[in-house]
């Protein structure tokens, strides 16, 4: 199975105050945090994170059903940053999960999966996100996220 | 602090972070803060360190990973209440 996160990096600055005491310690592990506060860009490393640990956490989420808020049981490992992408991978639950995120200015989206060909088959579509439109459902795709502006689909 | 007490105060802290007020107006024990006050899951940890805050209280990692709807919160607040009195 895969999952898939987006984070709109404005909304997200609105919603949420990563700097506030005690936020990162309870999102994420002490690696985790070593790779924010090196990082040129701390907070499109906390969302980055953040998405990696959303993603892999639906994916796992879809097949076995049970819900729980753990985000520091979700481990991301060998983060790779490019300018425009970023790839990983996220272990949960003795999961190992392959993660390829998009970064842009606006968002950061990622898309979690525990087979890689299936990562790289699999189509993304971005576009804005409208409450009353549900219309995209129709088109069957394999993971739905939406924040503030954004709606992202996958297809496989 | 009874439970109805209990229910306001965490109604209170849930509302900035709330997206659909009318599940918010009708808070229940059997509330799901994120399929039914639409709650972002990176807001969870706002509800959680604000519950912290207001009830001088330490939530750690295993009680956080059940703290997905009203019912296990309250619970878990009132035996961190129960334990601080005994002491």
């Amino acid at each position: 199975m895969i999952g898939n996160d987006i984070v709109d990096l404005s909304q997200a600055a609105k919603e949420s105050n990563w700097k506030r005491a005690g936020y990162l310690e309870k999102l994420f592990t002490m690696a985790e945090r070593f790779l924010i506060h090196v990082a040129k860009d701390p907070e499109a490393m906390v969302w980055l994170l953040w998405t990696m640990k959303e993603s892999a956490y639906k994916a796992h989420t879809k097949d076995t059903k049970i819900r729980t808020f753990a985000p520091s049981q979700i481990f991301c490992n060998n983060v790779i940053v490019h300018p425009t992408l970023a790839t990983g991978n996220v272990i949960y639950m003795g999961h190992l999960y392959y993660t390829q995120s998009t970064l842009s200015e606006a968002y950061i989206h990622t898309i979690a999966g525990e087979k890689t060909g299936v990562l790289k088959h699999s189509k993304l579509k971005i576009s804005d996100y409208d409450e009353s439109d549900s219309a995209y459902r129709n088109s069957n795709p394999a993971s739905v996220s939406h924040h503030g502006k954004y709606l992202a689909l996958i297809y496989l | 602090m009874d439970r109805e007490d209990l229910v306001a105060k965490l109604k209170e802290i849930v509302a900035p972070y709330t997206h659909d007020k009318d599940s918010l107006a009708t808070i229940s024990p059997s509330t799901d803060f994120i399929k039914d006050l639409k709650i972002n899951s990176a807001n969870l940890v706002d509800v959680i360190l604000d519950v912290e805050e207001e009830f001088d209280i330490e939530i750690d990692n295993m009680e956080m990973a059940r703290m997905l709807n009203v019912g296990e919160t309250i619970s878990i607040i009132e035996d961190k209440l129960k334990a601080l009195d005994r002491k």
